[in-house]
């Protein structure tokens, strides 16, 4: 097993045995609730996103500079990304040592670490760039490859359990 | 038969189902959240309602058109659990609310367009569509705890 492995499953022991896998995993009320939060955070989040992407698209909202509805919806999308990241990781630590060697769950992960760094750099750019900046390739690239890699996470998500 | 005899068919319209979400859930939200005057203040009510609409009919159509075939999968055990009743009573409601608004307040809704306050009647609403939306996707997932995916 190499160091990084090694780290890895020692963390996801760490948050199984933790006070709060330990909760979620005894109630059973608790898991259901989180992931009831969890759904709703995607829908918000998901939701801002494919308004934007569809603005980028020029598909809605045309009238309206993509800056403006990006900054307007832009603390709905931290939002509901900080929610899902803390009910998404309650959900984790109460069975993290069975994720652990779950192919769908290490896609999902990896499919979350390139979508954020996606959304927080080049989309970010376009999307709160002037309107004399933007063009049909930036706004297309920036649509594009947000909705494939969000997507990604929820497939891969939805595999999880079927793994 | 048929979707319970693919091992694909079944994950695939059950993540249809679930990811649709982003589209009705989150479109629904975000006009709920313009009727309360939480956000996009400064557009128009009647056209942030004009630029969803078309996706929250198709979100609606793809959510019932995935939700029928995997209630056929298995119709007589998915009867057989309140969890679904209560999601279809919820969804019964949810529509009625729709159809109130429309026929109201929603009528109107050239008469208070930029208005700095939503008449109550419209805030009602969205609270209504917010409580039961969420409802309704607590309900669906109760109805995979009782009744585990095969």
């Amino acid at each position: 097993m190499t160091g990084l492995a090694m780290l890895l499953k020692e963390f996801c022991t760490w948050c199984s045995n933790s006070f709060f896998g330990h909760g979620v995993r005894d109630s059973v009320w608790l898991f259901p609730s989180i992931e009831i939060i969890h759904l709703v955070g995607l829908g918000v989040l998901g939701g801002t996103v494919l308004i934007i992407n569809m603005r980028l698209l020029g598909i809605r909202f045309r009238d309206e500079a993509v800056s403006d509805l990006a900054r307007e919806l832009q603390p709905w999308m931290k939002g509901s990304l900080i929610i899902m990241l803390i009910s998404g990781f309650l959900l984790f630590a109460s069975e993290a040592e069975k994720l652990y060697g779950n192919w769908a769950f290490r896609a999902k992960m990896i499919s979350l670490a390139l979508a954020i760094l996606f959304t927080f750099t080049y989309y970010r750019k376009v999307t709160l760039s002037e309107e004399d900046k933007l063009t049909p390739l930036g706004n297309w690239t920036a649509a594009l490859v947000s909705f494939v890699l969000w997507t990604g996470v929820g497939l891969a998500g939805r595999a999880i359990g079927y793994v | 038969m048929g979707l319970r005899e693919t091992i694909w068919a079944e994950p695939l319209v059950e993540s249809l189902h679930v990811l649709t979400l982003t589209l009705f859930l989150g479109f629904s939200v975000f006009l709920d959240l313009r009727l309360l005057g939480v956000t996009m203040q400064r557009k128009r009510a009647s056209e942030v309602l004009a630029q969803f609409n078309p996706w929250l009919f198709a979100g609606f159509a793809i959510m019932i058109i995935t939700g029928v075939f995997l209630f056929c999968g298995d119709p007589v055990s998915f009867y057989a659990t309140s969890f679904f009743k209560i999601k279809m009573i919820l969804l019964v409601l949810a529509c009625i609310n729709v159809l109130v608004f429309n026929r109201t307040v929603g009528r109107r809704i050239a008469d208070w367009d930029l208005a700095a306050k939503t008449p109550t009647a419209a805030k009602v609403a969205a609270v209504l569509s917010l409580v039961l939306w969420i409802a309704i996707i607590g309900a669906g997932r109760a109805i995979a705890y009782v009744l585990p995916p095969p």
